[in-house]
């Protein structure tokens, strides 16, 4: 064997483990399920194909619209309230001292805590007779009756979206705040030369240089929210009436409480490609295309 | 930072703080002080019981699921260590034709959320018996935090310098011996990285586990937290904030040692991607 065939041999020989796992545990189930949604799945054994059945089935369950459009709306409402304080922490907190030190571990750290924890500790300040929140309030005089923060719809969205706000915002943070730091001083500089007001070094150069930041910071939180399962299987159960119910919980159900595999497959797969769309659109506008 | 800034930030610090204080304050109530009204911001006297209950209850079920998630991490850990260090160097020092192709559909998968794939991995994992096993769980779990510590991994050791290889090449020293003996020790922080990663990953996660292990002996636990608080008929919340609170001491105390190499890993993840 030559030097170069050794070296290649050892390059494929230490890549090894990796194909075989991503081959088994990703590849494999991925035309699995592609294959299965095409199919109709006989628990008892034995599976015969269909054609886009499933598919029209998912097309025409209103549990899957109701789902889709639950988990588009909860993105809506809290994307923004992730991104918007995540990038004004960022901002104030850029120049490293003691105290932006201090304050970033503060912001970052509930991003630890798992999913389920965070639920249990804020259903437990939501709560309608014990809890914090309704105390406090009526304390202040803001509210005359305690209210049922997770009882209804619009309200239990926002109220599970303030949640996820304070888990994950300090994670969007730190991704802006190093996207902040690899902008070079100089470029602030000659815009004080120039005479640039702070609102316009804001807008004119900050924003524009971070946008490549700021749109990754944007996909992984609105990917994030499109998965969305643990916090409203645990703060909501899918209530009121299912319209907190996200579409991987919908999955969860058709698949493992249903035994519809078909079915639960096909809607799997339409899940895929919509977050893949959705993700394109969101490289797209960062101009990553033009790069 | 003016002082206004720093009294607003402070502020809103309290705010972040007052969830865990509330959680950790009432795990420590006496049960008949946690449903009192109003709520005591502090309280006179502290206890134990809660946590006495939480350890005691079903022949202490709850630690057995604080060990399983233990051995989940130290699993995954272990996997994704092997792949992303032989991997990572692979990529890095030895590329070969067609390795590139392979590390795009390896960093594919952070693109493909597991959440669609559930039905095929559950019937994979049936099929290779190893469904309800901590093994098979820590081998999804491996799987799909892999790729960003491979990505991480490369880059790495694409920052050492080819010299570091030839030399000790000519010095006669096997491939093997080259990465674990020259490269590795120059790559501690991102060992430490995908330490921290991979551990907060694997003992938060909650559907994997919930999906692909059923009897009580191998639940992690955020699962087993979960039945556990909603097995009565009325919610026992002073045990349920016992059960938080005990369940975040780990990943807090992680996240707060290696909390620097988390934020540099996802630094040099989000720029030089």
């Amino acid at each position: 064997m030559t030097l170069r065939q050794k070296k290649n041999f050892s390059g494929l020989l230490f890549l090894l483990p990796v194909m075989i796992m991503v081959g088994i545990f990703f590849i494999y189930p991925l035309i699995r399920v592609l294959i299965t949604s095409f199919q109709e799945w006989n628990v008892m054994g034995g599976s015969k194909f269909i054609g886009f059945e499933n598919y029209t089935a998912a097309l025409t369950d209103d549990e899957f619209w109701l789902t889709l459009g639950n988990t588009i709306i909860y993105a809506l409402i809290v994307t923004p309230m992730i991104f918007v304080p995540a990038l004004l922490l960022a901002v104030v907190l850029k120049k490293t001292s003691r105290s932006s030190k201090f304050f970033r571990t503060i912001f970052f750290l509930p991003f630890a805590i798992s999913f389920v924890a965070s639920s249990y500790m804020w259903k437990w300040i939501y709560n309608d007779t014990y809890g914090i929140l309704n105390y406090m309030l009526t304390s202040l005089h803001l509210i005359s009756q305690p209210i049922n923060w997770l009882g209804e719809t619009w309200l239990s969205r926002i109220m599970v979206s303030i949640m996820v706000s304070w888990k994950t915002l300090g994670f969007s943070m730190i991704i802006i705040l190093a996207g902040l730091q690899g902008i070079p001083n100089e470029v602030y500089e000659a815009a004080s030369i120039d005479g640039a007001k702070k609102s316009q070094t804001l807008r004119f150069i900050t924003l524009p240089l971070l946008r490549p930041t700021l749109i990754l910071a944007l996909i992984l939180s609105v990917a994030g929210s499109f998965k969305a399962f643990d916090h409203f299987f645990i703060m909501t159960k899918g209530g009121p009436l299912k319209t907190t119910e996200t579409i991987v919980m919908y999955i969860n159900k058709v698949a493992f409480e249903y035994y519809n595999i078909g079915l639960g497959s096909a809607i799997s797969v339409l899940f895929l490609i919509i977050l893949l769309i959705v993700s394109f659109f969101q490289l797209k506008a960062g101009g990553f295309s033009n790069e | 930072m003016s002082k206004k800034t720093f009294i607003l930030l402070l502020i809103l610090s309290l705010f972040f703080m007052i969830a865990i204080y509330w959680t950790v304050l009432t795990s420590f109530k006496p049960p008949e002080e946690v449903l009192s009204y109003p709520p005591g911001f502090i309280t006179a006297n502290p206890t134990l019981e809660q946590y006495n209950k939480l350890f005691t209850t079903a022949d202490s079920i709850f630690l057995r699921y604080a060990g399983n998630t233990f051995i989940l991490c130290g699993l995954s850990i272990a996997i994704v260590m092997i792949l992303s260090i032989l991997g990572g160097y692979s990529l890095s020092k030895l590329p070969f034709k067609g390795c590139n192709v392979i590390f795009l559909l390896v960093l594919s998968i952070m693109m493909v959320p597991y959440q669609s794939l559930l039905i095929p991995l559950y019937d994979l994992m049936n099929k290779l018996n190893l469904l309800d096993t901590l093994f098979g769980l820590s081998l999804i779990y491996a799987t799909y935090f892999m790729p960003f510590c491979l990505f991480m991994m490369k880059n790495y050791f694409s920052s050492l310098p080819a010299t570091l290889r030839e030399s000790a090449l000519i010095d006669g020293a096997s491939e093997l011996k080259i990465l674990f003996k020259v490269h590795l020790p120059l790559a501690m922080p991102a060992v430490a990285t995908i330490i921290v990663y991979v551990f907060l990953a694997t003992w938060n996660d909650f559907i994997l586990s919930l999906i692909f292990t059923s009897s009580s002996e191998v639940r992690n636990v955020q699962v087993g937290f979960m039945n556990f608080a909603t097995s009565r008929f009325t919610q026992d919340w002073g045990l349920i904030n016992a059960g938080a609170t005990f369940s975040i001491i780990p990943s807090i105390i992680v996240f707060l040692v290696l909390q620097k190499y988390y934020v540099q890993g996802m630094t040099s993840g989000s720029t030089k991607g």
